[in-house]
């Protein structure tokens, strides 16, 4: 064994986790609001979306191998590994890969202890710019891009992070307040049944969708990787086994569910009925459908969180908990730096100790940090059993009825 | 600037497929709502209808995209 098969071997674990990672943190875009309202009972829901998630990562049969394009120069423009980067058989490039998406993995699983929704994708570019300004210079992130192309840091990630919540929550305010106001007079208990399924539509339909556009990131980080280590040579295809296993992990990840962050979205931002749920839902599919359209990188988290914002915000009387809001807000400005910051630290690491034990280094801190986040989230488990509970004040993710289940669950 | 402008493109046309889709139907919706719970059962189907079709039509979407057709 070579020490480029390890890393090859380690650079495609480390992203079926990111994937795995990936859904467990996004359930709740799709389905936080049915859960809230009884629309769905909590594991049934998880496995609704788990399900439409694989059939939407199946769906994604165009080529997303030029994923890493948008903030990192590690790519030509047709999807090949940069020739300078292959000389010493992928090593460079591979190792970039690895450390980006472990410092992407660190992340989301802090996020999600911490039970604050944050981009998935946000991280992986987060991840992969650290490693990339640690492995191979500043000049090799692509800040900015050129004219009127959305591209690079400015373009695929900040500008659309900071549109895409506010769009959100402007259609959903809309939304909303339409349908309290058309709907006046109607007894709420007919309200709360009628609108149920309005809000399983939804929220598949945002299952779906989520499935198509995540699953294939990492369809394209793997095929990258095994280009650059001369095990796979077309750019326009995608191996077989690469396709099933990302809809694998991304479906398995769904199906576990982040419950923290389902109770976040769900109890926490705003006391939601079916109607706002609907409102909601339907917002955050006509946003993310338009501007995947449009090729505008929104992201899932950030579009589902302003959903659920305008729907309290379109409610006469409904509570918004903007302290809370506030807190995501902050955890979304630091995905980025933090993530980036992680990456590279992980990656200086695996360089200063070499070929062999490098890469290994890389996993191994990165797997003792998802321990230690795992073990700590047990002190308060949230679970399929509690997600519901009342929301109490101070905001926590965790609720104080803690002792009350003990079952295993995140 | 010239990236700021172009966000701005994508936003306005963003907030006016979101407005009528994403705040239209589940207001379409509601008229369906009101009208079962007044027993005027004929336009809650129609009204139902119409966002099951705009669900299905979503749906198409994701699946063309992700064939790699363009729409």
């Amino acid at each position: 064994m070579t020490p480029e098969l390890v890393l090859l071997i380690l650079v495609v674990g480390t992203a079926l986790a990111f994937d795995f990672t990936n859904g467990f943190h996004d359930t709740a875009n799709a389905m936080a609001t049915s859960i809230a309202t009884g629309a769905l009972k909590p594991r049934v829901a998880v496995l609704l979306c788990a399900a439409l998630n694989l059939v939407g990562a199946f769906l994604s049969v165009e080529v997303a191998l030029t994923v890493t394009n948008a903030i990192v120069r590690i790519q030509n423009p047709d999807g090949t590994p940069r020739a300078d980067l292959l000389a010493d058989g992928g090593h460079s490039l591979l190792l970039v890969l690895l450390a980006g998406l472990a410092g992407a993995i660190t992340w989301n699983l802090f996020t999600w202890l911490r039970g604050l929704p944050s981009s998935s994708s946000h991280a992986m570019f987060g991840g992969l710019v650290g490693a990339t300004i640690a492995g191979l210079g500043v000049e090799s992130v692509k800040w900015i891009g050129s004219g009127s192309t959305l591209d690079g840091v400015v373009g695929k990630v900040i500008l659309p992070g900071i549109a895409s919540p506010v769009i959100a929550a402007l259609v959903a305010t809309v939304g909303t307040w339409l349908v309290f106001r058309i709907s006046r007079g109607v007894a709420e208990a007919t309200m709360e049944r009628g609108f149920r399924w309005g809000q399983i539509g939804t929220a598949s339909l945002v299952s779906l969708a989520h499935g198509a556009n995540d699953a294939q990131k990492t369809m394209g980080v793997i095929t990258l990787a095994l280009i650059a280590s001369g095990a796979w040579t077309s750019t326009h295809e995608i191996p077989l086994w690469v396709k099933v296993a990302c809809a694998l992990a991304i479906a398995s990840g769904t199906w576990i569910g982040g419950w923290r962050i389902i109770r976040t979205m769900g109890k926490g931002l705003v006391e939601i009925s079916s109607p706002q749920g609907m409102a909601a839902e339907a917002a955050s599919a006509a946003v993310i459908l338009s501007s995947s359209q449009l090729g505008f990188a929104l992201s899932t988290t950030h579009v589902a969180t302003g959903s659920i914002l305008g729907s309290g915000m379109g409610r006469k009387g409904a509570t918004v908990r903007w302290g809370l809001a506030g807190r995501m807000a902050i955890a979304w400005v630091i995905t980025l730096p933090a993530s980036a910051a992680v990456g590279a630290a992980l990656w200086l690491g695996a360089h200063a100790l070499g070929d062999w034990w490098g890469p290994l280094f890389t996993v191994a801190v990165m797997a003792a940090l998802a321990l230690w986040m795992f073990l700590h989230s047990r002190q308060a488990p949230v679970n399929p059993d509690n997600v519901n509970d009342a929301w109490e004040v101070p905001d926590s993710p965790a609720p104080l009825s803690e002792s009350a289940s003990q079952k295993v669950g995140s | 600037m010239g990236q700021f402008l172009a966000a701005l493109d994508a936003v306005w046309k963003v907030v006016a497929v979101g407005l009528l889709l994403g705040a239209g139907l589940p207001a379409l919706f509601s008229l369906g709502v009101r009208a079962h719970a007044s027993g005027r059962l004929g336009w809650a189907i129609a009204s139902y209808a119409v966002v099951g079709v705009s669900v299905f039509a979503g749906i198409a979407v994701i699946v063309a995209h992700g064939l790699g057709y363009k729409i």
